[in-house]
Order: C-alpha cells, then structure tokens, then sequence
C-alpha cells in the first residue's frame, strides 16, 4: 500500500514529459530485487597477497562497500544482506545454524551499514573479523539454508533474487561428501525457489578448480554455454568488481515491442536503457514533530461548488495571443497518436552516414525476446551479423510508447566483447541512436578563420600526444551527486562534516603543466601575436578611424620578417593592420580585408620570392 | 534552458503571387497558387504557434486592385500590400484562408520586390532588426523589366535584405554546375510542359540578383513550393540564430585558447502545456487545483505544509536536510569552464554512451580579428584522438564531463562537444551470448535471405553521376509530432465545433517506407518468411480480447493514455479509502490471494463482488470500482485467478467500468 503514494504525481507539467521514456524500467510493479553476498570467512581468505597486495577478504568487502554505496544512489529499494560462513560464532535469525555469522540482514542498505563494512576492511578489519566472528569449521549446507531463511522471512514481494558466494576454497568440506552432497540438495533447493547463485572465486595458491565441487552449486549460465564455468578466478579488485557489477545489476526492459521487417514479420525485441543520467534525488516532505514520511494527495475541484470535478468534467487548452484552443482530453491524445507502439524497419544505410553530431538523447540497447516471439533471436542474431558484416546500419521508425509520436532511430549493430578473464564486456545486439529532425538542428553561422600552418599543427600535435591517456567510461564520478550523498551520510551519521570527495573531472592542472613543459611556450610562439592575451576580454569593436591611426606607426613590418613568417608558417601570427599595412607597403591589392583574405593575397605575391 | 534566449526581432515580407497564371495547372496537378497558398499558411501557423515575436507583412501581386505607398503615373500597378509589419496572428491566419484568391491580373516581381523594400524600409525605420528578409513566391510569368535592376540589387545590399524565391519549377542547375544534387526532390509537376519566355528570362534575372547576393550559395536559396511544405528549409533559414557561449578553451594553468560554443543539436520540445479548464464554461479559473500532505496513517492525517520540512533518502534512513545546510553544503564550482583532462583516442570514445540531449560546437569567436589561426581544433584530428573536458555553462549549472571531436568541414572547422555518462550513470547489463548458442545460430540460407533483403532496402545509392543519394533523410524531416499538433490547433482555432481533420497526406508517406523500397524488398521479405519461422508465444489474454470482453470499454477512445487513467484511478481511490470496510476487504483479498490457490481465487473473487457493492454505497454515484487494486495480483503473476475473474465473473465488470483495463495487462 505505501506504493500508492507514488501514483499522487504532481501533475503541473503532466501531458508533455516523457519522463518516463529514460527510466531504468518499470520498478512499481514488479517488486523488490534481493541480493545476498554469502562470504568465506576462513583463514586463507584472510591471507594477504605478495607485495602488500589486499587479502580476498579485504577486496570482497571493498566490493560490498561498493555495492552497498551504489544501490543507496541508484537503486535504494533492492535488499541486500551479508552473510559470513566458515566462522567459529554464529549469528543468525534462531541461532539454529552453527558457524554461520549474519552479519546484514536482508535490507535496504544505509548509512549505517556501509560503516559497518568499512570498519572490517584493513588490519584493523581482520582484527575485528576475528575477534566477532573468527574462523572455524564450514558448512556450506548449513549456510545455503540459513540463506534461505532469510529470503523466507522477507514479508515483500521480491522480484529477483541473487545469492554470491565468495571465496578462495574449492573444496571447502575436504574429505567430508556428506557435508558436499548436503550444500548441493540445500544449493539445488535456493535455484527452485528462483534464487541465482553465482560463484566469485578469488585466487588461491595451485589454481581454482571449479569442477571440485562448485559446478554443482551455482546456477547454470543464461545462455546455457559453458561460459560461466570458464571464468578464471579473480585476482584484481577491479576484476572483481566488474564481475559483481555485471551480476548485481538486473536488467529490466523499458519496453518490449515488435520489430517489424515487412508484413507478418515481426521480431520482438527488448529495449533497455544502458545510460542513464543520475540525478540528485528530489526531496521528500516530512513531517516536522516526527520526521516521518507524508504524502501528498492532488486534487482538482470547482472553485464555485467545491466539488471534486471527474476526469470527464475537464477539458484541456492552449492559449497563443488572446485565443484559446479548446481541445477534449482524449483528442489531446489522439493528436499525438500515429500508430501503435513498434519498430518499423525503413532500411538500411552505410554507417558513414550515420553523424556523429546528430545526437539528441542516449542510445538504448536492443535484444531479443524469445519468450514474446519465438524465432526471435535467430533472424536478430542473422540481422546483426550481417548489418556488421556490410557495415550497414538499419533506419527504423520508432515508436516507444501508446500515443507517443515517432522518432528515427539508427541501430547499429554491436559485437559481443569479453575481457581477459572472459567477463562480458560489451554485450551483443543493436544500439539504437535516436536521430533529430529538422527542428531538432540549430542553423549555426560558422564563423571564418584563417587556416593553422603545418608548424602549428604540429605543435599542436605533440602537445596532444603528451597528454595522451586511456578513457574508461566508468572513471569519473559525478561530483555533484557524490558530494550530496557525502552529505547526507554525515547526516545519517551524526558526523563532524562530510567525507571529502574528490572531484574527478577536475583538470590536473600541475601535471598537465608538467607534462607539457616548454611546449606551451612554443605553441604560443608560434601562433599569438606579441602580448596576445587572450584572457582579456576582447577589445570592444574597434571604432572606424582615430584608434587605428594612432597605432600606425606600430605596423610596419620589413620583408625580411614577413618572409620568415611566410617560411616559418607564422604569417597568421601577424594582427589584421599589421598584414593589411604589408599588403599597401608592397603594393599587393586585395579583395577583401578578412585575415585570410589578407593571407592569401600575401603568401601568393611572396611565392614568387621564395 | 542554455542558449535559448534570443538577441532581436527580424522582418519578413511574404509576397505573393496571385496572378492568373498561378491558377493554370496541368491535369491532375495542383495549381501554383494553391501550393503557395499552402506555404505561405504552413509559415504563418509556425510563426503564430512558435509565438516569436518576428513581424510579418503581406503582399499580393496580380491583384485586380491597387494599394501601394508607390501607386503613382500608373507604376506599380496591381500590387497589394494585405498587411503591414507586425506580428502574425490567428486573424491573418484566417485572412489568408479565407480572403486570398487567385485574381485575374498580372504584375511585375521586380515592381512587387520594390514594393516589399519600400515597405521594409519605412517600416522598420527607428527599430532594431536582427534580419530583414523577403520571401517572393511566383511562377515567374510576367515580363519584368530590367531597367533598375542593377540599383535594385545596390539597394538590397545596403539594407542588408535577404531574398528567398519559391518557384512552382526547380531552377536548371547545368550551367551552374553542381549544386546540392539531393536537396531537390526528384520529380517536380509543371516542368514537363518547358517554360515560357518570360520564365526564362526571369529566371534569368532571378539568378543575377541571387548571384549578385551571395556568389557561392545564392543559389540555395531558390526553393520548390512542394520541397518547401514538405521540408523545412524555407523555415530553418529564417529562424533567429542561437545564442553565443563565450568561454575559455583551457590546457593545464598557462594555455588558453578563446572560443564560442553554440548549441547545434538539441530535442526541441513543444514550447506550450496544455492547461485544465472547466468543461462546461472552458475557463480555466472554474478549476482549483489543491495539494495536501497527510500521514501514512491509517486516518491518513492531514498536516499543513508549514508543518513539514525536506528530507531525503539515504537507502534505508531518511535524514531531515533543509533547503539552507543542503545550499550551505552541496557541491560548489568555480562557474564557466571547457578545460581539457586529456586526450585519448577516438576508439574508446563510444557514439552509444553518448549522454544529455545536445550537441555544442566550440568555434574560434568570430568578433576577435587578432584570433590568431583556427582553434586547436583541426590541428590534431589526423591523430583520430578527442579531447575530454570538464564541462560547465555557468556557476548555477552542474560540471559534466564530454568529449570534443575536432570536425574538419569544407567551409569551417570546429569542436562538436558531447557529453558523457558518469560512472553512476552507466548500466552494465550483460547479455547471453548469441554467437556461442547454437540453438540461435542461422543457417547459411538464412543469412543469404537476410544478404538480400538488406541489399534491397538500402536508402543510399549512387545515381548514374556516380554521387551518393540518400533517399530517407531524417534531419530534413520536419517533427511530425510538431505538424500533427499545429495542424489540429490551427483547425481547431479556425474552424471550432468540428472535429480534428485526418493526418496531412504528405506526412504520412513520409513517415513510411519509401515507395521504391517498398517495392523492391517484396521479393526478399517472402524468402524471409519462409526461411525465418516466427511464432508469437501464446500470452494469457492480449489487450483486444479484454478490450471486446468489456462491453463499455469500446466507447473508450482508443488513443487513452496510461498516464490519463492513473489519473482516474487517484479519484477512486481517495473515493474509495473513505469506507474504512473497504480497506478490510481489501487486505482480505490481499491474503486470500497469496495462497495462490484456486479455492482461494474463488473466495477472492466473492470479495471483490463485496468490495464492487461497498464502492457503490461510499459513492452512491456511478460506480468507480477501479482495477487498480487488481492490477498488483496480474503483475504477481497470478494469471489463473485473473482469467477467472475475466471470463467467470465478468458480470462484476460489464457495467460502466471507467477504467480500460488495456492498460493494466502487462
């Protein structure tokens, strides 16, 4: 029921956002996702790596540090628990399982909790992990139906459900089949109640084996391949966290519609939102005396009766001058209705012709839905082959929504990427690239500027290369959202002030100083006028007459210098008078008396000298 | 809201042709006039709706009367002014429907163009214009004479007019040379039968006087009126320039470069909201719209606004934050900056991350003579690399960070800036794999079909000069949404009390598959079908099957939006919440319904029958059982208990049901 609350939207701007166009998907309906990281507490994860390297304990719980952290900003709804196994204490909800330690029950997470697993990082942690929990014997039977309980508990719908084991052991029960097959009925009994179980297995002396005895414990891939079994055990934090991203992360569709070739061809497809802009939260009213949660309730009434007014007493308007248009609420609708919701192919195009200045919102990924049509995924599958193959793209008029007018978009087909450890990296399917209408481009007047020499481009050039570095999309944090989350957990948590953050799409201005050394110098050199500033505001537009004739005496120049500029490409170096006096000096005449112009007439009288 | 302001107001004098040879048409075509007519309308409707506040004045020529400031000595004969400069409104919208006709005489365009620079020049005097243009539309058929010619153009030069011709025929492009092959349409009516004289010999004045304006692309700006309604070059043209983004372009602490950005590409969103008014009285004060707060109790309390304060969410706390610490705390800058973190190479740089909704183009700025040479901006793209920056439009604004591709065109050289997503900001989803699953893979037929279909459906093509033609076009189409809706507020605003007139033709075709496509994938789509088997997995009932089960549901209008119904549902349930007897029914039904148990449906479903009658008392109007309660248990996945209710019990709903249940099937 406190879901209702989400339906009292405010309606001021309600007819023409299309807000819901870029959510990650319809989360009201379908219930909660759970999430629960079982971990390995035994001694050998506590085992550092050579060179000071973390222990794979301490890169797990940086890793559910992470987790935690980011669901708080982009999905604070989904349950997430902590359950340490191979302990010598035991926690959990009847104490009726030994050397099982719920450390997080199955919640939302916050403040709190992320304090929490801050505190078990480091030395420091490992001491604390030791003396609550320590290490003992495992049962990983034992600590499968303690998971299970929890989920059991749970009084919400939940939607999805993931269960991820951590840790550097193969064979956690030894010699003990009793213990295995007892973990594997228990394991088997989760994946019927629909709970995932993924393995993330970290390195061990002598290699991880899967085939032990976790190939019977985790689900079996998606795809049904044998990928998932193929994965190298994880080595490196960043290894270990693209993993959990990659699996923590439920995919959910914006919408499902039908691709449609031709008639009666129709392949359903999936759309997903990949790229998302998260914002800062909008606030919620609370209410002063308790600091609990209200909701607001809109209503339209008539302001003679008072009476609540129906929909159908309503009608909507537009006003333009002293008219007002007067339209039925339906036909409002119907004006923005073409045709049903779907992806109608136009054809196709070769992907040069697909600009990169032609952007108006994300892109949104495609991908077959076998469960709506079946045959699905085969003609996708052979369409992406081939669209890559012929490096095509294919135009389809899409329409996302009922009563939402059509857009273009380009899908470009995309092929699938695994990294070194056989981790999905890019996905297969289309990308579809949403193209702008007329209305949508701005006529811009380019202005004119004269051509760089080769000198300076090449300047230019190593300046570039200096300051070469590797762009990874994931490497900058969004510093205003940081800083508010930053906040807000000071808050929650009675601290002095806020965590710093650091402000990752802050230039490096020293090491970029550094790294370029003279070659700034060099590059002004060649290209400013002396005491170019080009700090200062540009000087006011010159007025026509006294100010330039005081300058002249300033402006000539000898042929020696213009023809060293001229050999050195620096001519462009010289002010508008300056060229425009050299010109008259030489007797060169000139059409116009832009800089290029100028230039030109200049470098074509000279190259006879030269 | 960056760059939306615009400097200052431009002039434009529409002058048309009304002349007895605009109404001569070969069979089956449309006659001259009319097709000017459209394009004339289809501009003022823009300029009412947009509500920019460019002026407008009208001329005729041809007409049987005269009414003209320069009627003297029997000059100038036949040349109307219809409206002086001001800005256009519905009322000229209807003139122009209603008053202009085709009428019987002939007048001089050059006579008429100096009418139009007359016009401008009193009636722009002691005001500032941005633009001073002038649209002529004709078929060219009079004998002009070219005796002032040379002055005339004199004349338009030292006012700085612009000139547009719309002529019924394109202009022939051979001695010209070039041109832009496809900006043309293909085939256009009134060429077959060759032009007259006078047309040659106008056109050929025409091209002096464009040429004479601008040497290189004078020419450009001679349209068709079929292009010009269907396309949006005409309009683009005119439209007020955007405004300018001054900024610093900077490299480490010492090296800054000058710039100005301009937005390029944005999503252009309709400018107007519809407001709410009564339906009886259409105002809109007879509405009164009122927000309250009240706790989550079960008495659902009401609280005064002043008794709350802002929170937010902090995963599972929420923490009271007041609007002075939140602004005292957030995230501060220093304002204004394009400053380079580095470059990298152009690979790893994906078009599918691309993030926001516009494109800016970073220029060198245009007033600075001294600017020395091009900004940096062309100098390293041999290198394929781009830089990445730190983004910010001002001090109120959020940094981003985004990519600058250096772009070498012809004529100029710029930066393209885009932005890019945030580490939060990204979803990475992962996909089973489709190469690696053999229960997918096609087989070599089927990549053949699909080899062919492609081949057949290819938009861009090389005509017989060897250029490329692209056939489809995007960024020359207009917004069909923007069509659709100024048509209807047009009809609407002219002809009230009838109903929405069908989509424009025009815009429906252009929204299909180009008929030569069409045509050719014929073939190929039938080898498709037989090599592609595709069947729709049986669903529990589709949305028609529900929509026909509820009789009354078909006088709902197809086009409800889910959005609209939400909205219905909120009445109903603040209607509803009121019987506290109701409440209990529900979680009855609630927990009746968690057993998933067919003989719990059953008792559900005698709830739901109680809940219908106890709805009618609280309401004691029409009935409102809404379906939002149900909602919940089809998406639960209780498909069972829903086909019973649907097909068992459907008496429960048969009556005047408000609610279209389309909405609610996933």
């Amino acid at each position: 029921m406190a879901e209702w609350n989400a339906y009292y939207h405010n309606e001021d701007e309600e007819e023409e956002q299309e807000e819901g166009e870029q959510s990650g998907g319809d989360y009201k309906v379908t219930g909660r996702d759970s999430l629960v990281f079982l971990v390995d507490a035994s001694k050998e994860m506590f085992i550092k790596g050579e060179d000071g390297q973390p222990s794979n304990f301490d890169m797990t719980m940086e890793v559910v540090r992470s987790v935690y952290t980011s669901k708080i900003i982009s999905s604070h709804r989904d349950l997430v628990a902590l359950v340490f196994y191979g302990t010598e204490q035991s926690k959990n909800p009847r104490n009726s399982f030994k050397h099982v330690y719920v450390y997080h029950d199955l919640d939302e997470p916050g403040a709190k909790r992320v304090r929490d697993v801050d505190g078990l990082q480091g030395d420091k942690g490992a001491q604390l992990a030791a003396d609550t929990m320590g290490s003992g014997e495992t049962s990983l039977g034992d600590a499968l139906w303690c998971c299970a309980n929890l989920y059991s508990d749970i009084k919400l719908r939940l939607s999805h459900k993931r269960l991820m084991i951590f840790t550097c052991r193969d064979d956690p029960h030894g010699d003990d089949s009793t213990k295995d097959r007892q973990a594997r009925t228990k394991a088997s009994d989760l994946k019927e109640t629909g709970v995932v179980i993924d393995l993330m297995h970290m390195m061990k002396p002598g290699g991880f084996d899967v085939s032990l005895f976790f190939c019977d414990i985790v689900s079996p891939p998606e795809d049904e391949s044998e990928l998932g079994l193929q994965l190298e055990p994880c080595d490196k934090l960043d290894d270990l966290k693209k993993r959990v991203r990659a699996k923590e992360q439920k995919k959910r569709t914006m919408s499902r519609l039908n691709l449609c070739l031709g008639k009666g061809i129709n392949v359903a497809v999936g759309m997903y939102a990949t790229a998302v802009m998260t914002r800062k939260p909008s606030a919620i009213r609370l209410y002063r005396e308790t600091n609990e949660p209200v909701r607001s309730k809109t209503r339209t009434f008539h302001t003679q009766t008072g009476s609540l007014l129906l929909p159908s007493e309503i009608k909507k308007a537009q006003v333009y001058g002293k008219k007002q248009i007067v339209m039925e609420r339906d036909e409002v609708d119907t004006i923005k209705r073409f045709d049903d919701p779907g992806l109608l192919l136009m054809g196709f195009k070769p992907m040069e012709k697909l600009k990169l200045h032609h952007h108006i919102r994300p892109a949104v990924f495609l991908y077959p839905e076998e469960d709506e049509v079946k045959g699905s995924t085969c003609l996708f599958s052979a369409l992406l082959m081939k669209c890559r193959e012929k490096n095509v793209f294919a135009l389809c008029r899409c329409i996302s929504r009922r009563n939402y007018p059509p857009r273009f978009v380009a899908l470009v087909p995309q092929k699938e990427e695994v990294d070194h450890g056989k981790v999905q990296i890019t996905p297969p399917g289309f990308n579809a690239i949403f193209l702008p209408y007329a209305d949508d481009i701005r006529t811009v007047d380019a202005p004119q500027c004269p051509v760089a020499s080769q000198m300076q481009v090449n300047k230019m050039k190593e300046i570039v290369s200096k300051l070469r570095f590797k762009y990874r999309s994931d490497a900058f944090e969004n510093p205003v959202v940081q800083q508010h989350y930053r906040n807000l957990e000071a808050l929650a948590l009675d601290m002095m002030a806020p965590e710093d953050t650091e402000d990752l799409i802050m230039p490096k201005v020293e090491q970029i100083d550094q790294r370029l050394g003279p070659l700034v110098q060099e590059f002004k050199d060649l290209v400013y006028p002396n005491g170019y500033n080009p700090e200062s505001k540009p000087a006011a537009k010159r007025k026509t007459g006294q100010s330039g004739a005081e300058k002249k005496p300033k402006m000539e120049v000898s042929e020696d210098e213009l023809k060293a500029h001229m050999q050195n490409g620096t001519l462009g170096k010289l002010t508008v008078p300056i060229l425009k006096e050299a010109c008259k000096q030489f007797g060169i005449r000139t059409t116009g008396t832009k800089k290029q112009e100028l230039l030109d007439a200049l470098t074509q009288h000279f190259q006879f000298f030269l | 809201a960056q760059c939306q302001q615009y400097l200052t107001v431009s002039a434009l004098v529409l002058c048309m042709d009304v002349g007895f040879s605009m109404s001569n048409s070969a069979p089956g075509e449309e006659p001259p006039f009319e097709l000017a007519k459209k394009v004339i309308q289809k501009f003022v409707q823009r300029q009412v709706f947009a509500e920019t506040k460019d002026e407008l004045a009208l001329v005729l020529f041809g007409t049987d009367s005269t009414k003209n400031p320069l009627d003297q000595d029997g000059q100038y004969q036949n040349i109307t002014i219809h409206r002086h400069l001001m800005m256009p409104d519905f009322e000229l919208l209807e003139e122009i429907q209603n008053q202009i006709h085709p009428e019987s005489q002939q007048a001089d365009w050059l006579d008429a163009l100096v009418v139009c620079m007359d016009l401008l020049q009193r009636e722009t005097k002691g005001k500032k214009y941005d633009r001073l243009n002038i649209v002529l539309l004709t078929d060219l058929n009079t004998g002009a004479s070219a005796d002032h010619l040379d002055v005339i153009i004199e004349n338009l030069k030292k006012d700085g007019i612009t000139l547009q011709f719309f002529l019924p025929f394109p202009v022939e492009e051979d001695e010209e040379g070039g041109g832009d092959a496809d900006r043309r349409g293909p085939s256009h009516p009134g060429m077959g039968k060759g032009l007259s004289r006078e047309q040659k010999n106008s056109m050929d004045m025409m091209k002096h006087i464009m040429l004479s304006l601008d040497e290189e692309d004078g020419l450009d700006q001679i349209y068709t009126f079929t292009n010009a309604i269907e396309q949006l070059c005409m309009f683009k043209r005119i439209e007020r320039r955007p405004m300018s983004w001054p900024c610093q372009l900077t490299i480490g602490s010492s090296l800054s470069i000058r710039i100005v950005g301009y937005k390029a590409v944005t999503e252009e969103k309709l400018k107007k909201l519809w407001i709410s008014v009564d339906a009886q009285t259409n105002k809109r004060e007879d509405l009164k719209r009122e927000t309250v707060y009240c706790l989550d109790d079960d008495n659902e309390t009401e609280v005064q606004k002043d008794d709350t304060i802002q929170g937010f969410r902090y995963g599972s706390d929420i923490v009271p934050f007041s609007k002075v610490d939140q602004e005292q705390m957030k995230y501060t800058h220093d304002g204004k900056c394009f400053a380079v973190l580095g470059f990298t190479k152009q690979s790893l740089v994906h078009r599918h991350q691309f993030i926001g909704n516009q494109v800016i183009k970073i220029f060198a700025p245009k007033d600075d003579e001294e600017w020395p040479c091009r900004p940096s901006s062309g100098r390293w793209h041999e290198l394929k690399m781009v830089a990445i920056v730190r983004y910010a439009y001002d001090r109120r604004s959020n940094p981003q960070v985004g990519a600058a591709f250096p772009c070498i065109k012809q004529d100029y050289e710029c930066l393209l800036y885009v932005q890019l997503p945030f580490t939060e900001d990204l979803r990475q989803f992962t996909f089973p794999s489709l190469e690696n699953n053999k229960k997918f893979t096609p087989s070599d037929t089927q990549l053949s079909a699909v080899d062919s279909l492609i081949d057949s459906m290819m938009l861009v093509e090389e005509n017989e000069n060897g250029e490329q033609v692209d056939m489809f076009k995007v960024h020359q189409l207009p917004n069909p949404a923007f069509q659709r809706h100024f048509q209807c507020l047009h009809h609407r605003a002219v002809s009230p009390g009838t109903p929405l007139p069908p989509m424009e033709p025009w815009l429906k075709a252009a929204l299909e598959r180009p008929e030569v496509i069409s045509e050719r994938c014929q073939a190929p789509l039938e080898e498709m079908r037989k090599t592609f088997p595709l069947t729709e997995v049986e669903k529990k009932k589709k949305v028609k099957t529900s929509a026909q089960l509820f009789g009354k549901d078909s006088e709902e209008p197809d086009a409800k939006k889910a959005k609209g119904d939400e909205e219905e549902e909120e009445y109903n349930l603040a209607d509803i919440a009121e019987g506290s007897v109701t409440s209990q029914l529900t979680h009855r039904i609630e927990q009746l319904l968690s057993n998933k148990n067919t003989q719990y449906y059953m008792k559900s479903i005698t709830c739901i029958q109680a809940f219908r009658e106890q709805s009618i008392e609280v309401k004691k109007k029409k009935n409102t059982l809404t379906i939002f309660h149900l909602r919940k248990y089809i998406m639960i996945g209780l498909e069972v208990f829903w086909d019973l209710l649907v097909q068992g019990t459907i008496s429960l709903f048969t009556w005047d049901c408000r609610i279209s249940l389309k909405s609610f099937l996933p």
